[in-house]
């Protein structure tokens, strides 16, 4: 069976609250997908419904181009990874790992290999006899993803299965996870709201917001490129400059702030008189440099954080955050108490149109 | 005395107070089986014996009285405990309302008085299927409120139960049968057997509801009371303290093999 996932249109109401609007999107077969978003945007709910424990109210949802309406999850070529896991703590290791085979009616001896198989996949060899209570939090998520591997599934739905981690071993499933599914071939479908975990392990990333699927892209063009005010929020640190648009040309777009005007690109063709924000990247902050972009603020405080330093401000239009590469420099700049002058050139900045929060 | 000593003492003389009032009666009923008074009673005491327990083995119509309530007892397992699980699985996917009415229903025949429990069920069966009294109807009478003690056990412990499990046995492909065979089952496990017992014990003491449904079957609470009318001797205390012995040992099993699975 073919290993994409299509939603077509897919809508999900809970009586008078719409967890998931109008949601297209076509899944490649073999791709890591996140979708990432703040708790409470629908993320968990579409899942559900990719793994067929919900009906969308609206919509289909495919599986190898097959709809999938009216299957339920036992049926469906998807395997889920729950947030709590879900191991069976009355079954030992192997028994766990087997058991979709058993289900299956697959004989005991082919089930034994084929356990042994996902132990060494999953880096566990011996560990089949253990209880599952015995193991470690990282070894439990193993043994997870071994269990749903086991009953070959063309898409695994993994919901935020690292956050029970600590910060070292989540980084370390992270680079798991992705091998894993680079070794296997299957659809990943992985549900975050931790950016750093989107952009370090998907292919693609959508990013949700109260049901609505707002951008869809790889890390880094949503990083560089956000298409919503929410994205350029959301994904990475950022500055924020609201205001009107005074001036447009060439895809650019001049915004009047209360710190200035300022320039910055226009991809959503905002038009004069547009309420909007103009967003700057922290690391795209310059000191004392030059060009048509220059704010004046006062420097609250530095955190030194090794290979940089994040500086903040106190400016018009409230806190900024600078980020400035340290490479040993004795006399750093921005010393708190003291005004700088911070300038980033109109290239580096996006305006995007501002509803207001 | 200090305050402190003041409290101590009033502990102590409260606890003592109140293991007697639990105890005493035990040990005078105890005791009374090893008199050789014909009467149930250790005052006078005329003498030690264990004349009444050979007394109490070759009275036929007890051991056949124990007969029907074991089988009684046995009946009311395989109805109450079932029907038991059923209703819990029932209330722990419902919600709001109809969860509070089935509660509600499921419940009542605990606080309804037994012996409402038992003429309703003679009078509903025998007009409506034509069923006189008997074991089937003991079985039926009482195991319309045992089942809602069964009920409740297995609840609490669903209460604790992580719904997901089911979930994710459904997701690897195992069908609902299959799901509860394999998960939900084995989950509730300690509380089938610990409702089986609580069904058991409940069922051979019952006397106030068995004794409109019986028909001409008699339990072993029924053959006692009846005893009391026709002349007591102290066998009954022989056959209260073999009982209580076999309480005792049953307790204590229980324990150990709790403790047992906790360490494990």
């Amino acid at each position: 069976m073919s290993r994409d996932v299509q939603l077509d249109r897919v809508t999900m109401r809970f009586g008078s609250l719409t967890a998931v609007r109008d949601v297209s999107l076509s899944i490649g077969a073999g791709e890591f997908f996140s979708f990432l978003g703040p708790s409470g945007c629908g993320k968990t709910t579409l899942l559900r419904m990719i793994s067929g424990f919900m009906e969308p109210t609206e919509g289909v949802v495919r599986i190898g181009g097959q709809d999938m309406r009216g299957i339920g999850p036992n049926k469906r070529p998807t395997a889920l990874i729950f947030q709590n896991l879900a191991l069976f703590p009355l079954m030992t290791v192997a028994e766990n790992i087997g058991f979709g085979l058993e289900v299956r009616g697959i004989p005991s001896s082919r089930r034994k290999a084929r356990v042994e198989e996902l132990l060494d996949l999953v880096a566990l060899p011996g560990t089949g006899e253990k209880k599952v209570t015995d193991l470690s939090g990282g070894q439990r998520q193993r043994i997870a993803i071994a269990r749903a591997l086991a009953v070959e599934p063309s898409v695994l739905l993994l919901d935020e299965p690292l956050s029970a981690l600590d910060l070292k071993l989540r980084q370390h499933m992270r680079a798991e996870l992705r091998a894993i599914q680079r070794r296997t071939g299957v659809t990943f479908i992985y549900i975050t709201h931790d950016q750093g975990e989107a952009l370090t392990m998907s292919d693609r990333i959508g990013v949700m917001r109260a049901g609505v699927l707002e951008q869809v892209a790889d890390g880094q063009t949503l990083y560089d490129h956000p298409a919503t005010a929410f994205v350029a929020g959301f994904v990475g640190e950022t500055n924020r400059f609201t205001g009107t648009v005074a001036e447009t040309a060439d895809g650019m777009a001049a915004l009047d702030t209360p710190a200035g005007r300022l320039l910055g690109r226009n991809p959503r063709g905002l038009g004069v008189g547009d309420r909007a924000a103009l967003f700057i990247r922290p690391e795209r902050l310059a000191v004392d440099g030059d060009g048509p972009n220059r704010l004046t603020a006062r420097v609250s405080h530095r955190d030194f954080e090794g290979s940089f330093v994040n500086a903040f401000l106190t400016g018009p239009t409230g806190t900024l955050m600078v980020q400035i590469p340290h490479r040993g420099q004795s006399d750093p700049p921005l010393v708190p108490d003291t005004d700088a002058t911070l300038t980033f050139r109109p290239q580096d900045a996006v305006a995007l149109p501002w509803e207001g929060e | 005395m200090t305050a402190a000593g003041v409290r101590r003492f009033l502990t102590r003389t409260y606890l003592v107070l109140f293991f007697g009032y639990l105890f005493v009666p035990l040990g005078i009923m105890g005791a009374a089986a090893f008199n050789t008074s014909r009467f149930p009673t250790v005052t006078p005491w005329t003498g030690f014996t264990l004349q009444w327990f050979p007394a109490l083995f070759a009275d036929q119509r007890l051991w056949q009285a124990l007969g029907t309530s074991l089988i009684v007892a046995a009946g009311v397992i395989a109805v109450a405990v079932p029907l038991g699980l059923a209703g819990a699985l029932l209330l722990n996917r419902l919600h709001s309302r109809a969860r509070t009415f089935l509660y509600a229903v499921m419940v009542s025949p605990l606080l309804t008085p037994g012996v409402i429990v038992g003429i309703s069920t003679l009078v509903f069966w025998r007009q409506w299927f034509g069923v006189s009294g008997g074991i089937f109807l003991t079985v039926v009478a009482q195991a319309s409120f045992i089942a809602a003690y069964a009920m409740l056990l297995f609840l609490a412990r669903l209460q604790r139960f992580d719904p997901s499990l089911e979930e994710a046995a459904l997701d690897l492909g195992a069908s609902h049968g299959q799901v509860f065979r394999r998960i939900t089952l084995p989950y509730l496990m300690p509380s089938v057997l610990s409702s089986a017992l609580l069904a058991f014990l409940q069922s051979f003491e019952n006397y106030n509801t068995t004794l409109f449904v019986r028909g001409l079957e008699t339990t072993l609470t029924i053959y006692i009371a009846s005893k009391v009318r026709t002349g007591l001797t102290p066998a009954v205390n022989a056959l209260s303290l073999i009982l209580i012995g076999l309480t005792i040992i049953g307790a204590v099993v229980y324990e150990i093999m709790r403790r047992r699975e906790a360490k494990a």
